[in-house]
């Protein structure tokens, strides 16, 4: 197999001052299940990070990792070289399964964060007006989520992460409940609001099995595969922005991550 | 003009007696559930009592309940205590276990948003385990308010030797009324209590239709109109929205769940977690409270008094024997009734709108207090049928009328969960009533059939216990069954013999115990492993 040179097989640790930072991840589910063996990921600053892999092959368990609401059996995470042990608003996740709050209003949900930072009352409600502004949902901040179509309800959930002004945002197929229209439109909002200078946010993960999101949208792209997972390959996308599907380095990346990206050989463990 | 006004009062002081130890239950039982699903310890024991005392019939606490409030708090204030008791053993263990079933089923990616921000412990009970244990609590609430009423008249007004104790409320003062003969005034309090639980039950209906409305995690269901809740918006969202709510709602009824436990990931957290040796350690000093006041109990009784007591014994498994078989009759006739009723009811929404809430209302509505008057007006009927098993007769009536709710309102629900697509299925292949029946509504209602039964059974032991002696019944009528555990307990109760219906119920709430764990559990099991008919149909 042809390696290209931005193709590289696996990091290691100790690189310098990394935002988030990934160590020599293993980890178990407890009916013993195992999911990771070694794995190493690093988020630069200003940095997009985007992770693939096959079905079930552990993504949303790895950003439960990196988010601190999973311990792994060895290696840690850090956060600006602080370990993290417990999830904090400064790194949010943004679930899979769209999770907004049914009885609370779209504001309500979005200053859930806010207000759990003990901010005010009123300067919450400004920070989730904003946030909802934002995301394009001004004038609907008093419908209730069962209003709401599905990709608002997203909205209402990215709102809910940006309101906590975090540095790092880990999102898991943020854009895969989405109609193919809607997502691209979102895609580029979100784009031009996470790296806005007016947030303190200095990071994104996202997880996506759409690769010619990630290819739009990452710096970076590592690819997990094969039972334990691991990293297979790291690929640092170098394409200019705004990107455009028809650069012929477009298909070239796509030809790489399908190629690590076929199917894992090994059993299943369990 | 001033009886009319006590009698007013005395139907307002029982429905806050209820209504406040359901308030009680379910606070308490949101911070228990808290705990339990923070420390496994805690967890364990919390719900194996929990679990026990929700299958003891609560009838059978009786005698403890008077040995500790009346000797030992005594005055009015343990005359008081001693019936709240009653009632909260009545209500508690069915809404204990709805909440902390919820707290457990609670999606884990809303509780890790709630970690993300690093909510409080009131912020996030408020914002996201309270809200969402809404619904199943209120899908509760129907059975055990009825339960909460039930035993009104036995536990404001009762003899032990030679005194009566009694506590303000209906059931003291229809007692009253009726040995003075006071026709007027017990018409009036039948109108008063009606009223009352006719809006309270109102009140509840109407709630649960919100409670769907917003509550509910599903996501089909547009919610109209918002804002608080009120009467106005509230019938709006209901006509706009669901057009049976309580198809949802029946999602959240209680199916007995033993094995929840795993159901729900916990992430195993690095660091010291204080809050789980305090939950471990409340848990064991529980435990520890309950084994020493039974070592205390057992030593307290001297050696004659067990060679006693363990005489009593055949007589008292005789006397269960009896018991179960009345159970038994009590079972198969509302078995019957309710899944032909039931059905009816549950696939005629004309019908549905006007019979459930009959039914929620004539079920809330305490039958021991009816019961008297029905037993005078068709004694002489029933008689000339029945001969000589006539009080068996009323007896089993009493038991029937008392419980057959909780099978009908269990199959209801089953029936209401189905998903519609077994209907049109039925349809689509034109079956007959009894093929239905047997291949698909029975089947598919399995764990709920079997919840209902359970209920079912549990409650009948308090119908028998009021029916199985009951003295002066109506004037110097005394209702009494020649044989039977209820009415051992009963009389040696009466008769000041607290150690023998102590011993009584406590053989009795071991079999129970046995029973629901030889029985009911397994039924369970089988039902959840075969039978859940929500995962037959492939819905995302
Ligand atoms: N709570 C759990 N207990 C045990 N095993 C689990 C648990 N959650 C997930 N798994 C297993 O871990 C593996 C990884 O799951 P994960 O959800 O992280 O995959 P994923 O890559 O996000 O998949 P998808 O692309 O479908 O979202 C799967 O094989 C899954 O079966
Ligand atoms: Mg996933």
């Amino acid at each position: 197999m042809r390696n290209p040179a931005n193709l590289v097989g696996g990091v290691g640790p100790g690189q310098p001052i990394s935002l988030l930072e990934s160590v020599n991840i293993h980890f178990s589910y407890e009916n013993g299940y195992k999911v990771f063996e070694n794995i190493n990921i690093s988020v630069g600053q200003d940095k997009f990070v985007g992770i693939v892999g096959p079905s079930g092959i552990g993504k949303s368990t790895l950003l439960r990792i990196m988010g601190g609401f999973l311990a792994p059996d060895s290696g840690a995470t850090y956060l600006m070289g602080k370990k993290i042990t417990k999830p904090t608003p400064k790194v949010v996740f943004v679930h899979q399964s769209i999770i907004t709050f049914p009885w609370m209003t779209a504001l309500e949900n979005v200053m859930l964060s806010p207000r759990s930072m003990k901010v005010p009352q009123s300067e919450a409600e400004i920070v989730a007006m904003k946030a909802l502004e934002d995301v394009g949902l001004q004038g609907f901040e008093e419908l209730y989520p069962k209003e709401m179509s599905g990709g608002m309800r997203q909205r209402v959930a990215i709102a809910r992460a940006l309101a906590a002004n975090p540095m790092v945002l880990l999102m898991d197929e943020p854009f895969s409940h989405l109609d193919e229209l809607t997502a691209e439109g979102l895609r580029q909002d979100i784009y031009n609001i996470l790296f806005r200078v007016d947030t303190p946010l200095k990071g994104v993960v996202l997880v996506s099995h759409n690769l010619t999101e990630v290819l739009e949208l990452a710096d970076e792209i590592y690819i997990l595969n094969n039972i334990p997972a691991t990293v297979v390959g790291k690929l640092v996308v170098d394409i200019p922005r705004p990107r455009s599907i028809r650069n012929p380095k477009f298909s070239e990346y796509l030809d790489i991550l399908y190629t690590k990206l076929s199917p894992p050989g090994g059993k299943k463990n369990e | 003009m001033n009886e009319d006004l006590i009698i007013f009062f005395s139907v307002l002081a029982t429905a806050g007696r209820v209504l406040g130890l359901v308030l009680l239950s379910i606070v308490t039982g949101w911070l228990l559930s808290y705990g339990a699903i923070k420390g496994k310890i805690f967890e364990n024991i919390f719900i194996s009592i929990s679990e026990v005392f929700e299958s003891v019939p609560v009838i059978s606490f009786f005698p403890v309940v008077l040995i500790l409030f009346i000797t030992r708090i005594g005055g009015s204030l343990g005359v008081e205590l001693a019936a709240d008791f009653l009632v909260f053993t009545a209500v508690v263990w069915n809404i204990w276990i709805a909440e902390y079933q919820a707290f457990k089923t609670i999606p884990r990616e809303m509780v890790e948003v709630g970690e993300n921000y690093r909510l409080g412990f009131f912020s996030i009970l408020r914002n996201i385990y309270i809200p969402f244990s809404i619904p199943r609590i209120v899908a509760n609430l129907f059975p055990s308010i009825s339960d909460g009423f039930f035993y009104i008249t036995v536990s404001e007004v009762f003899t032990i030797g030679i005194t009566t104790y009694q506590t303000f409320g209906i059931g003291t003062e229809m007692q009253a009324l009726i040995s003075a003969g006071n026709t007027n005034g017990i018409l009036l309090a039948f109108v008063f209590l009606a009223l009352v639980i006719m809006i309270i039950i109102y009140f509840l209906r109407t709630f649960s239709k919100h409670a769907v409305a917003k509550y509910t995690v599903d996501t089909d269901t547009p919610v109209i109109r918002r804002g608080r809740f009120s009467f106005k918006n509230t019938t709006r969202r209901i006509s706009a929205t669901a057009a049976t709510p309580f198809t949802r709602l029946s999602k959240y009824y209680r199916r007995r769940n033993p094995s929840m436990k795993n159901e729900m990931f916990e992430p195993e957290r690095a660091g010291v977690n204080y809050s789980r040796y305090i939950l471990a350690t409340i848990g064991l000093v529980i435990l520890a409270i309950i084994l020493y006041s039974s070592t205390l109990l057992v030593l307290s009784v001297s050696a004659g008094e067990w060679s006693n007591l363990l005489a009593l014994t055949p007589q008292i498994i005789i006397g269960l024997l009896y018991d179960y078989s009345r159970v038994a009759v009590v079972i198969a006739v509302t078995f019957v009734i309710s899944i032909t009723l039931g059905y009816y009811l549950a696939v005629n929404s004309r019908a549905e709108s006007v019979g459930v809430p009959l039914i929620q209302v004539l079920t809330a509505f305490p039958a021991p207090v009816y019961f008297p008057f029905v037993y005078i007006a068709f004694y002489p009927d029933f008689h000339s049928v029945f001969g000589p098993l006539t009080s068996e007769f009323f007896v089993i009536a009493l038991a029937f009328i008392s419980t057959f709710y909780y099978l009908f309102y269990s199959f209801w629900m089953g029936v209401k969960a189905m998903p519609s697509e077994y209907q049109e299925l039925m349809k689509n292949l034109n079956m007959g009533f009894f093929s239905k029946m047997r291949r698909v509504i029975i089947p598919s209602t399995f764990p709920y059939l079997i919840a209902g039964i359970s209920s079912t059974i549990n409650s009948t032991w308090g119908g028998l216990m009021i029916g199985e002696y009951w003295p002066s019944i109506y004037g110097s009528r005394t209702l009494e069954v020649s044989n039977g555990l209820m009415r051992f307990i009963d009389i040696n109760t009466r008769s000041g013999n607290l150690g023998a219906a102590a011993w009584a119920s406590f053989v009795f709430g071991i079999v129970v115990v046995v029973f629901s764990i030889f029985f009911t559990r397994r039924m369970m099991d089988l039902a959840r492993k075969r039978y859940v008919a929500e995962e037959g149909v492939f819905a995302a």
